[in-house]
């Protein structure tokens, strides 16, 4: 049960969140985002062991976004007719407007809790396979992206090791922000040479060993899509249309 | 007896290049032979292999000339990727080479490639393993092994696919030679086992003892090696002190001190901390202890590492020295001031790299395996320019797997294992003692031998 969303067919997962996001797109009330963003909570409450301090980390920005643009609306918004239900100093604020307001910053919330629920629950490697294997993504552009994820260790690596050499010349010594950004482009330039080289030689290793980007006909670790994630689409299914249907009945 | 690679007149260039790469070369490998292509750098002895596995010309649009049979058809005939399962090949960086990121993942991509049905694939997998002797290393993530298991992996996702024709690029340069040596004896195991035909590429071939039939030189090295022993230019006169230098929980306790003008070479197995150390030294990782002078030089395995400025000039003086010109001039860099430090080549790179580390009054020099993948000529520019300078007073300290060069070079041993720094020795010592050099994954060097047999 708690490893529910963990174990759910990638592609499927995938797609079931595209379609609510779209979905959401054509509904601007504050019920249907705040109503998806709690149900979200809720499924992952229930059906994953994500790492609730990760999720908090990774939500603090989109909070304060969220809040930005709840201000922002607020106080610069065209449309200022309508009874004033708020007043805050000297700023009355209108029902539109305040409803305005809410479905921006709630649609932050219900798009950020989606795609946090995607990452946090999904390993990059099971997706890409999974794409390769349900929504016939062709492998070579599956197997580049999961080569390029195996040089990301690498890459870092190096990184480090131009850093250190560059700190022995003295070269790291620059105080300000700015002079260290502008110096991070003398460590890439190095770094993204030794990427072309390193691309051709896994280019050529993957080829050496029988690859020709042709779509393949057995898998060794089999992606399908079963009962479990017939359940979790449904059930993300009806948390889309009970969220889409409280703004109806909110109205 | 059958000829499963022949090469017959074949010339090979670049489309950008007017310069053949080779040309005219005609020779044939039979079912079950072992032989090794030798040759400098820039000789074509890559290019070649790759002539052998189809991906040139292919990959490159090169232009090639004569004809390329390859198991009694012409290379061309073949379509990509068909006759990879049975000329397989193993490059030689063990870092760019893989494309998953389990052992076994990467097994199970080779055997997709081949459309092998997945009920056989578990068994395959298994099996190879076993013959291997690598069943432990099945769910290792293999970013995190070693060089020389990285090596091991890499033959055994060729062997996975039931080759006639091994291809190897260099198999052995980033192992040290006791691990070498095992990987050799391993390989002479395997091909009698599966009747292997087995082409390699190597340039230096002491540590392969009888290993191949046969040698195909694509153009003659200076056999006479104009390598000879150093004569020492330690002076009497500390210039390192070392003391209590320790890290974390890794390296432990290091203490040593070395002379004006000395040339140590700093040797230990895979993973024994010696880069770690170098790095403590220079105060590039945090490390506790005391090192005398702080103003340490360290040119690291790729020295374009240390560049920041676009001409040799700039490079030189960016530390602040004012005697860049002077230090041009010694170190034979001149007619390069004005190139871009990164589009010289790999021995003046180095050059430029020693040169703007003495400019900053850095008379201490680190380098990091710097032989590693060099071919004869180019570890004699080094040897000498290690020479040149430490006559002049700078001090060596260099980490290396060579030993050849080693023995060649250095005036004393500094060896490590697990962290430790077991001693510095004086270098005479440590080559005849055969117990101390194998507790360190080190074989003693041929030069030495013959150095005995000649005194004897």
């Amino acid at each position: 049960m708690k490893s529910a969303l963990h174990n759910m067919n990638p592609a499927a997962k995938f797609i079931v969140i595209t379609i609510c996001m779209l979905t959401m797109a054509f509904f601007f009330n504050p019920w249907t985002p705040l109503l998806m963003w709690i149900g979200v909570l809720f499924i992952q409450l229930l059906f994953s062991r994500i790492d609730w301090k990760l999720w908090i980390l990774f939500m603090i920005p989109f909070f304060i976004m969220a809040f930005g643009y709840f201000w922002t609306t607020l106080v610069f918004a065209e449309d200022k007719s309508g009874p004033v239900v708020l007043s805050i100093w000297s700023i009355n604020i209108t029902e539109i407007q305040l409803n305005h307001a809410l479905s921006i910053s709630f649609r932050v919330l219900a798009f950020s809790g989606l795609s946090l629920l995607f990452a946090l629950t999904t390993n990059p490697v099971s997706f890409i396979l999974s794409l390769m294997q349900q929504l016939k993504l062709s492998p070579k552009i599956a197997y580049s992206i999961l080569v390029g994820y195996q040089f990301l260790p690498v890459l870092k690596d190096e990184f480090v090791q131009i850093q250190q050499a560059h700190r022995l010349r003295g070269a790291m010594q620059a105080k300000s922000v700015f002079h260290r950004l502008f110096h991070m482009r003398k460590i890439l330039l190095p770094m993204l040479a030794g990427a072309v080289r390193k691309a051709e030689r896994a280019a050529f290793a993957m080829e050496a060993r029988g690859f020709t980007g042709e779509k393949r006909k057995s898998f060794y670790k089999v992606f399908s899509v079963c009962r479990l994630d017939g359940y979790l689409v449904s059930l993300f299914m009806l948390l889309l249309v009970v969220s889409c249907m409280s703004a109806l009945y909110m109205n | 007896m059958r000829e499963v690679i022949q090469f017959d007149n074949v010339s090979f260039r670049y489309p950008d290049d007017e310069k053949w790469i080779f040309e005219d070369l005609s020779f044939s490998v039979g079912k079950g032979e072992k032989v090794v292509i030798t040759g400098p750098s820039g000789s074509g002895k890559t290019t070649m292999l790759y002539l052998c596995n189809r991906l040139y010309p292919e990959n490159c649009d090169g232009i090639v000339k004569g004809s390329v049979v390859l198991f009694d058809k012409s290379s061309q005939s073949y379509s990509p990727g068909e006759v990879n399962h049975r000329i397989a090949t193993v490059f030689q960086d063990p870092d760019a080479q893989f494309c998953m990121m389990t052992v076994e993942e990467e097994l199970a991509f080779t055997l997709e490639n081949l459309n092998v049905d997945r009920k056989e694939m578990d068994g395959r997998i298994e099996e190879v393993l076993e013959l291997t002797g690598l069943t432990k290393f099945r769910h290792s993530v293999i970013q995190q092994l070693s060089g020389g298991e990285k090596q091991r992996i890499a033959i055994v996702c060729a062997l996975i696919m039931d080759p006639e024709v091994l291809l190897l690029d260099e198999p052995i340069s980033h192992l040290d030679p006791f691990t070498a040596k095992q990987f050799i004896s391993w390989l002479d195991e395997l091909q009698q086992e599966r009747s292997l035909t087995i082409l390699a590429i190597e340039h230096r071939l002491d540590l392969w003892g009888d290993f191949f039939n046969r040698e195909i030189q694509l153009e003659r090295i200076n056999d006479a090696n104009p390598m000879s022993k150093r004569i020492s230019s330690r002076q009497e006169h500390q210039s390192l002190d070392v003391s209590g230098v320790s890290t974390g929980a890794f390296l432990k306790d290091v203490s040593f001190t070395l002379d004006r003008g000395e040339v140590a070479v700093l040797a230990g197995p895979n993973g024994s901390g010696k880069s770690t150390l170098l790095k403590a030294l220079c105060k590039l990782i945090p490390a506790d202890g005391t090192v005398r002078p702080s103003n340490l030089g360290y040119v690291p395995q790729t020295p374009e590492f240390l560049f920041v400025t676009k001409t040799v000039r700039d490079e030189i003086a960016y530390g602040g020295g004012t005697h860049a010109e002077e230090l041009l001039d010694r170190l034979h860099l001149a007619a390069i001031a004005d190139a871009n430090p990164f589009a010289v080549s790999h021995g003046q790179k180095r050059r430029v790299a020693i040169a703007s580390m003495l400019c900053d009054g850095r008379e201490i020099i680190f380098m990091d395996e710097p032989t590693s993948g060099q071919d004869a000529a180019s570890l004699v520019e080094l040897f000498r320019l290690i020479d040149e300078r430490a006559r002049e007073g700078t001090t060596f300290l260099i980490v290396t797997h060579d030993m050849e060069f080693a023995f060649h070079v250095a005036d004393s041993i500094l060896l490590m294992k697990n962290g430790i720094l077991t001693g510095k020795y004086d270098a005479n010592q440590v080559w005849r003692d055969e117990e101390l050099l194998s507790n360190h994954h080190l074989l003693q060097p041929k030069g030495w031998v013959e150095h005995e047999v000649c005194f004897a």
